[in-house]
């Protein structure tokens, strides 16, 4: 296996987290979410390393990285495109929503674009069913969507990263 | 404190789990991931018991004893909440049991049996499959959809070994067990985790489907792979032992070494003379032991030498100092130098041979020279005939560049070119014998196998030489050795070395 290192800021980082748990170990999730913040994903080498930093077990990070679906195992696009598909957005047309984007896109769910910019994933609710139909871009909520409006915003994100390139 | 467990009182240490109070009251609770070596994990709730007055069933492995506790271990509460958790681990279990080495020690059927004995209610094509026969290591197959999910092979890769090879991945029934990437079970306790699958997830590769474990005979013994002399049972079936799995005692852990289990090979070793082989071609074994004996007698005793050995029992070389006495030869050797200990902590022994300390209280009681002085002798040219194993023998005179014509005693496959004869003995595995490990306690190995025709222990292979040159020892039987034992061996003068039960420890 490839040898694994944190950058220097997440490191910098660990000790702070740990600080607010009564033991280390309980500082597990929090420190995951921080490095797939940061590579955009949890790449298999970091459990190893984050097993040594945190003095716990391969097996218990290994089995709380494959156990929640949030952790992404594998690098995807920089947009992740999280289409919510639980009962109020369904309602609200998150179906068409997502066959859109699929056709949009040209990838099926959970797949990547080639150009690298998008993720697309069916997720179950965002808790925002009074917006429905919600979808997530990163950290952002993109509420009471059209296909008008997704039609745009995949322009404007396209935009965005060629201006950003 | 005090509790109460169906109805009777008793009495336990604060702390104490509630299947280990019932245990002790002879209360068998039954467990899948509870392991008494292992860490507590709670995860196949088959365990589960009523405690009066709680709402909810608890697990007897994780709930600890409280006072004033009623427990009830078989309600009729508990009975069909066993039933349910069988139910459940079996839903995507394949059922597998014809072509599953597991079988007759499986913790599935045995249960099954005793608590569920309900009907399936999920068809064979709605299980969820899973990779079965997964090359897990050296040792080890995995066959993921027989699995339980009990951990207990997590736990110990993680708690004994601290090699981590293993990991629960993904969740609900999409869960498995696996391996870490690049890594393979190979550490030197892997086999424990084959005696530790309550199922057939793991087995060994070693014993899968050699022998139906219930046509097994069962010999408790002991291990003579090194110096620690681990309790084990020897398993052997129409005269062949098919493997050797760890015994409880007091003082040792519950495994064993990859290694020691695998000493019972020597036995069956293709190389093993089951003949003396002598110059003069194949013999009988105790035509063997005449040669051997004609070629002493013609010899004046100073030219004759006598090699004592660690990896032989007290019997044996009690038996080579004693024709060594009546030869009334000084060139004997029964000495050997070490400094034993646990090398990886666990149960492994830096020091190889079984029997170190029982060859150093025969060494102080008749004398005799050291490995090195013994040496020079060999070297001085003075020796011209010598008895003892084979592979010292073979060490001594390559150590001392001599080629002295000797008959050696051989208990494995190690070849013995160039030697005068070859005289097959009987191993631990087929004769009762003693060892003293490196801890100063007695160990006892007892004869789960026949010798091949005519072949003998070395005591009794010596006693038969020792009668031919005459210059008799009288240890015709096993109890006359364990009687000159304890009369020429101060240490062991109080021993109960008959009494096949009794321990015994050196001061």
């Amino acid at each position: 296996m490839k040898k694994f290192k944190f950058s220097p800021e997440f490191n910098t980082r660990v000790a702070a987290t740990v600080a607010r748990y009564p033991r280390a170990d309980a500082a597990l999730i929090p420190l995951m979410q921080e490095v797939q913040r940061e590579l955009g994903h949890f790449p298999e080498e970091a459990a190893q390393a984050l097993a040594n930093l945190l003095g716990i077990s391969y097996a218990r990070v290994k089995g709380v990285l494959t156990f929640y679906t949030m952790f992404r195992r594998e690098p995807g696009g920089r947009y992740l495109l999280q289409v919510c598909r639980n009962l109020s957005c369904h309602m609200a047309g998150s179906v068409k929503l997502l066959e859109y984007l699929k056709g949009r896109l040209g990838v099926e769910e959970g797949g990547t674009t080639h150009d690298g910019l998008f993720t697309l994933v069916a997720v179950e609710c965002l808790g925002s069913c009074g917006t429905a139909p919600v979808m997530m871009v990163n950290d952002d909520y993109h509420e009471n969507l059209t296909v008008e409006k997704l039609d745009k915003l995949i322009s404007d994100l396209r935009a965005a990263a060629k201006a950003q390139k | 404190m005090r509790l109460k467990i169906d109805g009777k009182e008793t009495e336990v240490k604060p702390g104490t789990s509630i299947l280990e109070a019932a245990q002790a009251m002879g209360v068998l609770i039954p467990r899948y991931c509870y392991h008494p070596s292992l860490s507590v994990a709670g995860n196949c709730r088959i365990c589960l018991v009523e405690i009066e007055g709680a709402p909810k069933l608890a697990t007897a492995c994780s709930t600890p004893c409280a006072e004033g506790m009623s427990v009830l271990t078989s309600s009729e509460k508990v009975r069909a909440a066993r039933r349910d958790v069988m139910e459940f681990l079996l839903i995507n279990h394949p059922l597998d049991c014809p072509i599953c080495d597991q079988a007759g020690e499986c913790g599935l059927q045995d249960y099954y049996m005793e608590h569920g004995r309900h009907k399936s209610r999920f068809p064979q094509a709605d299980k969820v499959r899973r990779q079965k026969r997964r090359d897990a290591g050296k040792y080890l197959v995995l066959d993921n959809e027989r699995c339980i999910l009990c951990t207990r092979c997590v736990r110990f890769c993680e708690e004994v070994t601290k090699t981590e090879e293993l990991c629960v991945r993904e969740r609900g029934d999409r869960s498995y067990i696996d391996l870490k990437p690049g890594a393979r079970l190979d550490n030197d306790y892997s086999l424990n985790i084959a005696d530790i699958c309550p199922v057939g997830a793991f087995t060994s590769a070693d014993f899968r489907f050699r022998k139906r474990v219930w046509f097994l005979e069962r010999t408790p013994s002991v291990c003579a792979g090194c110096a620690t002399g681990c309790p084990v049972e020897v398993h052997h079936s129409g005269g062949a032992v098919y493997r050797l799995m760890p015994r409880p005692e007091e003082g040792f852990p519950a495994w064993l070494c990859d290694e020691g289990r695998m000493t019972y090979k020597s036995l069956r070793a293709p190389g093993r003379p089951a003949a003396a082989f002598c110059e003069e071609g194949n013999l009988k074994p105790a035509a063997g032991l005449r040669f051997a004996a004609s070629r002493l007698g013609k010899l004046k005793p100073e030219q004759v030498a006598i090699f004592g050995s660690p990896f032989m029992s007290l019997e044996d070389n009690l038996a080579l100092a004693e024709l060594a006495a009546a030869i009334g030869t000084r060139n004997f050797c029964l000495h050997f130098s070490t400094e034993p200990g646990i090398k990886d902590g666990i149960l492994k022994n830096t020091d190889h041979s079984p029997n170190a300390r029982g060859l150093s209280l025969i060494h102080s009681a008749y004398g005799g020279y050291t490995r090195e002085q013994f040496s020079e002798k060999l070297a001085s040219g003075e020796v011209k005939f010598i008895l003892g194993r084979n592979e010292e023998v073979k060490a001594a005179l390559a150590a001392a560049k001599a080629d002295i014509p000797s008959s050696v005693f051989s208990f494995s496959d190690e070849p013995a070119p160039g030697r005068a004869c070859v005289l097959p003995a009987a191993s631990h595995f087929e004769s009762d014998c003693l060892f003293i490990n490196y801890a100063g306690r007695l160990r006892r190995a007892r004869a789960a196998v026949k010798a091949p025709e005519g072949v003998l222990p070395v005591w009794q292979a010596a006693d038969r030489i020792a009668s031919m040159v005459g210059a008799p020892i009288r240890l015709e039987t096993r109890a006359a050795v364990l009687e000159r034992l304890k009369s020429r061996i101060p240490e062991l003068a109080g021993a109960p070395l008959a009494d096949d039960k009794a321990e015994f420890e050196l001061k």
